[in-house]
């Protein structure tokens, strides 16, 4: 136990980078300034169309423009091309793979997290357990990546090895933010804009 | 000539050996000894083939000594001009950097002899001698001192000061790389080898840095108390030279992989190395590796989920919003020139039902309103007023009533 609390701790020590979300405030509210990479974050929605995808939207068109890949796994509806690109997603940058199998998602969803092409996953999966989400905790580390995991609400009773957990749910104009898990940061809630993006 | 000197208290010849693999990231020129008779070992790197700045000579000696923790060593550091002072100002609790031979001839001085690595007894005759400072000793003429306390003092001395230079055998570079750990009590989880692996994963890294080389294969090999020994060979999909990554690689391997029995001792090898042209830092060289990685990367996903399951997208030029988009299979895609097409200016929602949805009239307010008309010539005519508006629980939707039937529909989110 104790070895492996040290081993933890010496990997841990390697500096976390982060990539800015776009929104002052909640780069303001998280860690280092950003969506952690190379590390899980995961998006407790509550629900779909309450501005989930929009919150990722900036910091996806930033990735897209330096030319890394973004990959889009299992969404729920179909990616609206024109819409995305108003966000200024470069489409040609951006991997969309719609399949029904979890397990071959999930397996899809690592391959492409340890590639250094890749700056960003996003994965809708049906069924998660811990042991999946370290798995691509351990893919993400790998490839230096985001990993952004759309989970259900009810999810943020499981505990989790993710770095980055928050709950969102819709505000006025806008989403509100509940961080419930920041590694090497605090929890807090905070509200964004997307309706203005949109 | 600028020496760094590395003392380390009990340390085995075979990981002394180990460490002077790994200290060649920083110099060809390094060498080692464990003094016999003492429970020390030196490690000594040539840092500098001219005169270094005292900050440089800082910051190296820094990156030293981290690197020593990462490997779970514990050493003194100090840097000179030769070998023997590097050594002498290892003892020292501070001032450990000296980068002349003026100001080394200056600090040795004032220091007492009992620093001097020579013999007790030599030591002792100096003592009863009156002598109690280094300075007043080599202030002594080295004929006398030779004379006195034996021709192996005064050279001594004069290597020290720099007078003669002191060669040191380099440590060659082996052609492979190995690393072992014997346990003292058998090891039964192969995830509590992680521990070991760490130290032998950053061994290996100094060694790939020393050669200019990178690795995609290593293997892992197990001795097991009375009976044979096991294997794990570990293949990684690019070269790599990063101990994080390759720990990273070792423990999800680890994770999934049960020992055929308790294991005694661990040894890693590495036997095959890839030319480093693939990781030079140039942005070009990068982005080159990172479309070959992409190439794989998507060969192996289409070779398990299906040709067609890896998609882009496109925008077209249809005013229709369920027309202005389409999916094409990645390398229909990747393959084709896209003629840049101007962004639809009128907000478009993030998420489109694969198929308008019909729902009752929206009761809350609408905003956004958008007429569109067209397509009356191919028979997929729309004549539509788009809206947002806003559900129960909160959703953003793009909805439509056609004004031909006054039906509404969900057309989209807006996410």
């Amino acid at each position: 136990m104790q070895l492996a609390r040290s081993l933890v701790r010496g990997i841990s020590l390697s500096t976390p980078s982060t990539l800015p979300t776009g929104f002052a405030t909640l780069d303001a509210a998280l860690p280092g300034g950003g969506w952690p990479q190379g590390a899980v974050t995961e998006l407790l929605s509550a629900g779909a169309g309450i501005g989930e995808l929009s919150l990722l939207l900036p910091a996806l068109a930033q990735l897209t423009r330096s030319s890394r890949q973004i990959a889009m796994l299992g969404p729920p509806c179909l990616p609206y091309a024109p819409a995305l690109q108003q966000h200024g997603v470069v489409l040609r940058h951006l991997l969309l793979i719609r399949i029904a199998d979890d397990a071959a998602l999930l397996w899809a969803a690592e391959q492409l997290l340890r590639c250094s092409a890749v700056g960003a996953v996003l994965l809708w999966p049906r069924q998660l357990d811990d042991r999946r989400v370290r798995r691509l905790q351990l893919a993400a580390e790998a490839g230096g990546s985001c990993a952004l995991l759309y989970r259900e609400a009810a999810a943020h009773r499981q505990s989790s090895p993710a770095a980055l957990r928050m709950r969102l749910q819709p505000a006025a104009d806008g989403l509100q933010i509940t961080i419930i898990k920041a590694r090497g940061g605090s929890t807090g809630a905070v509200v964004v804009h997307t309706a203005a993006a949109a | 000539m600028l020496w760094s000197c590395t003392r380390l208290p009990r340390l085995e010849r075979a990981a002394l050996q180990r460490l002077a693999w790994w200290a060649q990231q920083w110099s060809s020129q390094v060498s080692y000894c464990s003094a016999t008779g003492s429970d020390e070992a030196l490690l000594w790197i040539e840092i500098g083939a001219s005169q270094r700045l005292l900050g440089e000579a800082h910051s190296l000696l820094a990156q030293i000594a981290a690197g020593l923790a990462q490997l779970q060593y514990r050493g003194e550091l100090a840097a000179a001009p030769t070998p023997q002072a590097a050594r002498l100002l290892t003892r020292l609790s501070d001032h450990r950097i000296v980068t002349t031979l003026p100001a080394l001839q200056q600090q040795l001085t004032a220091l007492p002899l009992r620093l001097l690595a020579l013999p007790a007894d030599t030591l002792l005759l100096l003592h009863r001698t009156g002598l109690r400072r280094i300075g007043e000793l080599l202030a002594l003429p080295p004929a006398a001192v030779a004379q006195r306390f034996g021709p192996q003092t005064t050279r001594y001395l004069q290597q020290l000061t720099g007078a003669v230079a002191e060669p040191l055998p380099s440590v060659p570079l082996p052609a492979h790389f190995h690393s072992e750990c014997e346990f003292d009590t058998a090891v039964e989880d192969a995830t509590a080898l992680l521990f070991p692996l760490q130290r032998m994963l950053h061994e290996l890294q100094g060694y790939l840095r020393a050669r200019d080389c990178a690795v995609q294969e290593f293997r892992l090999a197990f001795r097991h108390h009375r009976q044979a020994g096991s294997e794990l060979r570990l293949r990684i999909s690019r070269p790599c030279r990063d101990a994080a990554q390759l720990l990273a690689v070792t423990r999800e391997r680890l994770a999934a992989f049960a020992l055929d029995a308790p294991a005694s001792a661990l040894r890693l090898t590495a036997t095959r190395f890839v030319a480093p042209a693939v990781l030079q830092s140039d942005f070009f060289a990068r982005e080159t590796q990172q479309a070959q990685e992409l190439q794989q990367l998507i060969d192996r996903l289409q070779a398990r989920l299906g040709a067609e399951s890896i998609q882009r997208l496109q925008l077209r030029a249809d005013y229709r919003p369920e027309r202005a988009w389409r999916s094409l299979a990645v390398q229909d895609a990747d393959g084709q020139a896209q003629a840049s097409m101007d962004a639809v200016t009128a907000p478009r929602p993030c998420w489109l039902l694969p198929a308008p949805q019909p729902i009752d009239p929206p009761a809350g307010p609408l905003a956004n309103a958008e007429r569109i008309e067209s397509g009356w010539w191919d028979g997929h005519d729309a004549a539509r007023d788009y809206y947002l508006a806003r559900s129960a629980d909160g959703a953003r939707q793009w909805v439509f009533q056609n004004l031909r039937s006054g039906q509404w529909f969900l057309h989209g989110l807006w996410s």
